[in-house]
Formats: structure tokens, C-alpha cells, sequence
């Protein structure tokens, strides 16, 4: 058996939590919001898909003055993911590793600290406390002093595709016995920064900025202590030239398949990262030659609106849900597709576990 | 290969890794003859900086790239579309795959992992829309300029400019321990078999953003990077990019390459302890990691290249793992960066660059800038003049914010 994965969690427009994010994607519910004026001023677009009354001070408590949203949301998730799990010695030598897929951190902290630091009184008139907040790994190494994790620590900025980046390069520090257990993930903060530079992005016509913000993880070990939720079967991804992903996706598609060793006719599911714009379209029209149009309604669509870089982590931990709700659904593969505008397209095949995941062991 | 890959970890039964090619844009030099030479004579790459405005700033020394033209070496992409990392990044790979002399068309269509390490991504482009919007709100945004700032395009530009199209792209932004990170993803990847070559290495643009936090944070050096010398003053922010060509050593041996070194292991690993200061017992741990990965014991480490920046607390701490892991006497240990500034993620890149071209040419490049040894750094840091060596085996020191530490094990390829 390859690479198990035994948990997952998710901080979500949902809310906090698997169950949240379970009952509210499967009971079809809108998580879109006004956004507060006093909160977020002057945003392109007055609403958003936002963790609903989330804030660092609220979710962790004390020691949160500086930290940034990005930080928090994945501070939370993987706190949740670890709840009662084993923790290694600390001088044991396999220690449990973290990769987090981002698009570039916080850039609403970076843009900060340049914002003060052109405004004030004297240029370096900044909170040092902030500094870290400016550097893309901040989230991974925050969680790691958290929770002990003293593995490969590693940021891999994917865009929407991270959370596809962030498994493959996972399954390379397993399969080359880096790390036994590792949390797997992607983290994305809703900021106004963040809206204004998707609101200049974007496509032209490719209609307004509607943002998500969320965190999901997921648990995998090489040698599982408790029930499969699912395996692992391959992830792979590739850069597409020019502005259309077409050949790519089908190409790097078809590819994983064939390293899972699964027939495009045996998947139960796919579930397309649905980009903004003509891509979206693209590569629904590619899937759905690929696996027939049934394969792509079997999930209900994240309606989160665009959570960028957790966007592939938020699909993958949709089809683990599956396990929740539809029956049927155990035993059978699922592909997990990407396209990011910047270049890449991804593929991720899992076969689902055969046991229900409510079977998780209890907290604490 | 594809999934859950076990690889045999004794370094008897696994694919052997080499470096057959590198790219270099750095502040004491371009290309690897320059780069080398430039190590050799202890060149400093220190000048006022100029990229941004450094008004109020008491001082402003940094070491830039000069004398770069994008043009020379992007010639597919539009140099608009990039941002100056993404440039450096792209231009450091096809200078790596001219120099490996690889052709471009054979890897093509071939799978190829492109692992580019970063800091900063494109800060660089940020800072310029903040000012931007300070001028005239977010509305005045530049279109061009926002589509430049994703990092993950100077690991997938790579693949676009050289026309990799079974290329898998990844940008490891782990800090400053980023290029140590990207070389050990390419060392798994050709381990694995899923590649027979790796374009693996780390870019940083040099930005306001950065240089500010530093400075704020009492770390930036008024004139100078000293390392390891008792009245050193910290960092100097640097720039640049270096590029690895990793190659599964049959593939190289096949087609005549040159080889300059071979990758023997790495050690990946997390303080999990402070988010910027680094931790002794953490840095130990890791550099035991990548010697075990590499089958060596310590007393064959024939030279370490430290991280080494030049501040107080690393430059003792990271000479107490040394010690720590070495005992009472350790190999030669040197900073780079008291050359080429701290160039953030493309350090340890270049810091493994210059470890093969070290192995190579047969020298050891000197700590410059070094007056008196720190007592509480008790290493031999070879001030000031490089001397000849026969290396067989090199340790190359990657640590960062968030407690992330990346060592990789170089070898004379035998």
C-alpha cells in the first residue's frame, strides 16, 4: 500500500471544522456575505466567502497580536487535524513533516510593511514583530512551533494548483523516507489586497471578484494506525504554454491515470477547480470528454467562490466528504483536477477508503 | 514512478545524482567561469543600493546584480510579463542547461522537475503597487505588473521559455533555506525515477520590503559582511539567482558530461522552536540528517559552507551545531555571504554552486572581510584568501526563518 490518508480538517466559509464543512457543502448552502465596511474598507467587490466571525484573537487566543489571517486559518486547521494523535519524541529521528501550499503568503502583510514603511515618519518606522508576517513560509513555520512538528517543513507556492503541488511533493519526501507523517495542506486569507490584485488580474469579462478564504489538511502516513480514509494513487503536474490548458489538462490527466493504474470509466467522481473565466469552461468541457458528464455532478460544486491557493486542498477534502454522505462511494477512485492561470494544471487520483470516517478515533 | 515511490535509503542500492550544469547570476559575478574566478579572489559584491529609494535609511549598502541582460538569455518569453526574480530565475536555468550542454529539445518531452526556491517571490513588483496605490488608490493598479506577482512563476517560466512540455513546476518558498529545499526536491525526484533530470535552485530580486525588516530589526551591516569576525555587524541584503542542473549519473555518463559534483544526500528539518532565530540543537539535528542521508560520517567532511550571515546570534549559534556534530575540530567552515550578501532564497543555490565549483577547480573560497575570529565562533572561517584544496566531500548550510533548515552533502564525483 502507498500513501494513506487518515484525517482530514478544514476552516472553511462553512465554518470551523469537518462536520461544518460536510453539512454545509452537501446541504447546498451559500456561504457568500456582505462584507463589514469597518473591517475591510473599500474592497472592488462588497462581498465575499468569508470563515464566518473569524479572527486570530477569536480562533487561538493569547499570543495572536501579530499574527496575519493566513497564519491563523492554518494554524487552526492543523491543530484540529493532530488532536489526538501521537506525537514523536523529539529526538526521534522520523518526525512529522508539514507541506503548505499558498499563493504568496500574506500579501496583505507584505503589502503592509511597505505601506508603513513608505508613509511613516522615517522609513523604518515598521513593527519588527510584523516581520516574519512578510515572508512566505511564516504560516508553516508558526504551525510547526505550535504543534512540534520537526519533519521537512516546506511552503510550496502553487496558486489554485497547491494544494496538488503540495501532495506531490509530500509523496517524494514519503516515498524517499523523509518523513513518515505528514500534514498536507493549503492555506488562502481573504484581504482587500488580495481583491484589488484578482480585481486587475483577472480576465477581462470574466465577470466580478467573488473571494473565499479557508485552510484544509490533511493527515498521511506510510504506515497507518487507523482506517484508511483514502490512498493516495498519484498526483502529477505540468506546465502549459501559452493561454490555453487544454491539451495540457488532458494530457496530464490522462497521465496520472495511468500511473494510478485507473480507467478513466472506473472513476466515481471528478471535481474540476472551476477558474474564472474561459478556463473554467475548458476544463469542464475536457473532463467531461474525458469521464463523462455523470462523473462531474456527483460532488455538489464548492461554492466558495475563488479560495485561491486552497482551492485544489478545499477539493480534495470535498471528495473525502464523500465518504460522509454517499455510500457508494467507498471503494472507488476520484480525480481532483487544477488549472492555475499562472501556468500549471494538476492531477490528483485517491481511491476512497472503504470505511465511513466517522470512525475516527476520538478527540483528545 | 508515481505514487507512495520506496526508495531504497542506503546509498549502495539508489540512482546516483550528479551536476552537470550550472546557472549563476550573482553580485561578484555571471556564469560559472566568472562565478568561480570571483570565489577564488574573494571578490565582494557590496555597493550602494540603487533598486529602490534608500532616503532615511542611516545606511544602504547592499549587493545587487550589475551588468545583467535579460535579453542575452530570455528569448521565448515577453521580459514585460516577468517580474525581476522570475527573470533571474529564467535566465539562471537556460544559462544551467547551456552550460551542462544539454539539449534544450531533448528535454522537451521528457519528464522534468523545475524546483525553483524563493524568499521574496516577486516583492519586488509589491512594493512598487503599494507605491502606486499610495499615489493614486488601488485603481491605478498596473495590469501587467499584478499578473507578475505570483512566485509560482519562476519555477513554471522556466518550463514555458525552454519549452519543457512535460515539465512539473514548483516554487519552494521556504525562505531563506528555499534553494537548499528545491535541490533536495530534485535529488528525490531522480532518486525516485520519476525524472532523469532536475532544474533545481533558488531567485530572489532585492526589495524594499525585505531590506526594511532587516534594517528595523537591527540586522543590516553599515558597510560591511563579516562573518564569524568578533566585530561583525549583520547582514547585507543581496540578489540573484543560481541554477542547477541535476542529472541521474547514467544519463550524464552516457552522453559525456561534464560532472561537477555529485548531490550524496540531504537533511530536511524544523526547529519548530522560534520564527526568526535559529536553534542549536535544531541545526544539529538537521545536518545529522543529511550526512545519514548521505553515507558519511563527519570526519570525512573535507569543507562547510555555512549559512553564515553574519549576524550575532546565527554565526554562534550555527558554530555551536558545527561543534555540536563535529566535535573539537570541525572542517573549514566559510561564508559565502561575506561576498555575495545574503541573497535570500537564491542563497543556498549558490552556496551549492559554489561548493561544486570548490570540488571542482580545487580550492576553498574564503570568508572575507574577517578581522578577528569571534571566540564563541570557534571555526577556522579561512579569512580572506582562498586556499588550494582537494575536497572530496562538502557540506552546504541552509537555514530560515520559521526554524526551516535544509542541509545538502556534496561529493567529488568517483
Amino acid at each position: 500500500m502507498g500513501i494513506v490518508i487518515t484525517q482530514w480538517d478544514a476552516v472553511s466559509p462553512f465554518g470551523t471544522g469537518r462536520d461544518a464543512f460536510t453539512e454545509g457543502l452537501w446541504s447546498g448552502a451559500s456561504p457568500t456575505a456582505a462584507l463589514d465596511p469597518e473591517q475591510w474598507p473599500a474592497p472592488p467587490d462588497p462581498h465575499a466567502c468569508l470563515v464566518p466571525d473569524f479572527s486570530p484573537r477569536q480562533a487561538l487566543g493569547k499570543g495572536t497580536r501579530v499574527m496575519d489571517r493566513v497564519t491563523a486559518l492554518a494554524a487552526v486547521a492543523v491543530g484540529r487535524l493532530l488532536e489526538g494523535t501521537d506525537e514523536p519524541a523529539p529526538d526521534a529521528p522520523e518526525q512529522t513533516g508539514l507541506v503548505l501550499g499558498t499563493t504568496t503568503g500574506s500579501v496583505q502583510s507584505m503589502t503592509d510593511f511597505t505601506r508603513e514603511s513608505l508613509q511613516g515618519a522615517r522609513p523604518f518606522y515598521v513593527d519588527p514583530a510584523r516581520m516574519p508576517n512578510t515572508v512566505m513560509n511564516c504560516a508553516a513555520g508558526q504551525c510547526a512551533i505550535r504543534y512540534r512538528l520537526r519533519g521537512p517543513n516546506a511552503t510550496v507556492a502553487g496558486g489554485r494548483a497547491a494544494g496538488l503541488l503540495a501532495l506531490s511533493y509530500q509523496r517524494r519526501l514519503m516515498g524517499c523516507g523523509r518523513a513518515r507523517k505528514v500534514v498536507c495542506g493549503a492555506a488562502e486569507e481573504f484581504s482587500v489586497t488580495r481583491s484589488w490584485l484578482e480585481h486587475h488580474a483577472r480576465p477581462v469579462g470574466a465577470g466580478p471578484v467573488l473571494l473565499g478564504e479557508g485552510c484544509a489538511v490533511l493527515l498521511s502516513e506510510d504506515a497507518p494506525s487507523g482506517p484508511a480514509l483514502a490512498e493516495l494513487l498519484a498526483v502529477r503536474s505540468q506546465v502549459y504554454h501559452g493561454e490555453d490548458p487544454a491539451d495540457a489538462l488532458r494530457q496530464v490527466t490522462l497521465r496520472t491515470l495511468v500511473s494510478a493504474g485507473v480507467g478513466a470509466d472506473e472513476v466515481w467522481a471528478v471535481s474540476p477547480s472551476c477558474p474564472p473565466g474561459p478556463a473554467g469552461e475548458t476544463e469542464r468541457a475536457v473532463l467531461a470528454d474525458l469521464f463523462g458528464p455523470g462523473a462531474l455532478q456527483r460532488l455538489p460544486q464548492l461554492p466558495f467562490g475563488d479560495t485561491g491557493a486552497a482551492s485544489a486542498a478545499f477539493q480534495l477534502v470535498s471528495v473525502l466528504s464523500a465518504l460522509d454522505r454517499v455510500p457508494e462511494a467507498a471503494g472507488r477512485p476520484a480525480v481532483v483536477s487544477s488549472v492555475d492561470r499562472d501556468g500549471t494544471v494538476a492531477c490528483a487520483v485517491l481511491r476512497l477508503g472503504e470505511r465511513h470516517s466517522a470512525a475516527r478515533p476520538p478527540r483528545g | 514512478m508515481s505514487t507512495g515511490a520506496v526508495v531504497d535509503p542506503s546509498p549502495a542500492g539508489r540512482r546516483r545524482v550528479v551536476v552537470t550544469g550550472v546557472g549563476v547570476l550573482s553580485s561578484i559575478g555571471i556564469g560559472a567561469a566568472d562565478f568561480a574566478d570571483a570565489l577564488r579572489e574573494g571578490r565582494s559584491g557590496v555597493r550602494p543600493i540603487s533598486v529602490f529609494d534608500t532616503k532615511g535609511f542611516e545606511y544602504d549598502n547592499g549587493c545587487e546584480v550589475v551588468g545583467f541582460d535579460p535579453a542575452g538569455w530570455i528569448r521565448t518569453l515577453d521580459l514585460e510579463e516577468l517580474g525581476k526574480a522570475s527573470q533571474f530565475s529564467v535566465a539562471a536555468a537556460r544559462m544551467a542547461v547551456e552550460d551542462a550542454g544539454l539539449p534544450v529539445e531533448r528535454l522537451r518531452d521528457e519528464p522534468v522537475l523545475v524546483s525553483v526556491g524563493t524568499t521574496d517571490g516577486e516583492a519586488y513588483d509589491l512594493d512598487r503597487l503599494v507605491q502606486a496605490e499610495l499615489d493614486g488608490g488601488p485603481e491605478a493598479y498596473d495590469r501587467v505588473a499584478v499578473r507578475r506577482v505570483s512566485p509560482l512563476r519562476l519555477s513554471t517560466a522556466v518550463a514555458q521559455e525552454l519549452g519543457l512540455r512535460q515539465a512539473e513546476a514548483s516554487t519552494v518558498a521556504t525562505a531563506c533555506s528555499a534553494g537548499n529545499y528545491a535541490i533536495g526536491s530534485g535529488l528525490d525526484a531522480i532518486r525516485s525515477g520519476e525524472v532523469d533530470v532536475a532544474l533545481c535552485g533558488g531567485a530572489d530580486a532585492m526589495c524594499r520590503k525585505t531590506f526594511t525588516g532587516f534594517y528595523r530589526l537591527g540586522t543590516i551591516a553599515p558597510d560591511r559582511c563579516r562573518p564569524f569576525d568578533v566585530d561583525r555587524k549583520g547582514i547585507l541584503t543581496g540578489e540573484g539567482a543560481g541554477l542547477l542542473v541535476l542529472e541521474e549519473l547514467g544519463s550524464a555518463l552516457r552522453r559525456g558530461a561534464r560532472i561537477y559534483a555529485e548531490i550524496l544526500g540531504c537533511g530536511l528539518s524544523c526547529d519548530a522552536f522560534h520564527p526568526v532565530a535559529p536553534n542549536q540543537a535544531g541545526v544539529a539535528r538537521c545536518i545529522r540528517l543529511a550526512l545519514r542521508d548521505a553515507g558519511v560520517t563527519p570526519d570525512q567532511v573535507d569543507l562547510i559552507s555555512a549559512h553564515g550571515t553574519g549576524t550575532k546570534h546565527n554565526d554562534v549559534t550555527e558554530s555551536m551545531a558545527i561543534r555540536e556534530v563535529y566535535g573539537e575540530q570541525p572542517p573549514r567552515t566559510v561564508s559565502l555571504k561575506s561576498m555575495l550578501g545574503h541573497s535570500m532564497g537564491a542563497a543556498s543555490a549558490l552556496g551549492a554552486i559554489g561548493c561544486a565549483l570548490a570540488i571542482t577547480h580545487g580550492f576553498i573560497p574564503p570568508t572575507i572581510n574577517h578581522e578577528r575570529t569571534d571566540p564563541e565562533c570557534a571555526i577556522d572561517c579561512v579569512p580572506n584568501t582562498s586556499v588550494e584544496a582537494d575536497l572530496r566531500i562538502v557540506q552546504n548550510n541552509g537555514m530560515a526563518f520559521g526554524g526551516t533548515n535544509a542541509v545538502v552533502v556534496l561529493g567529488k564525483y568517483r
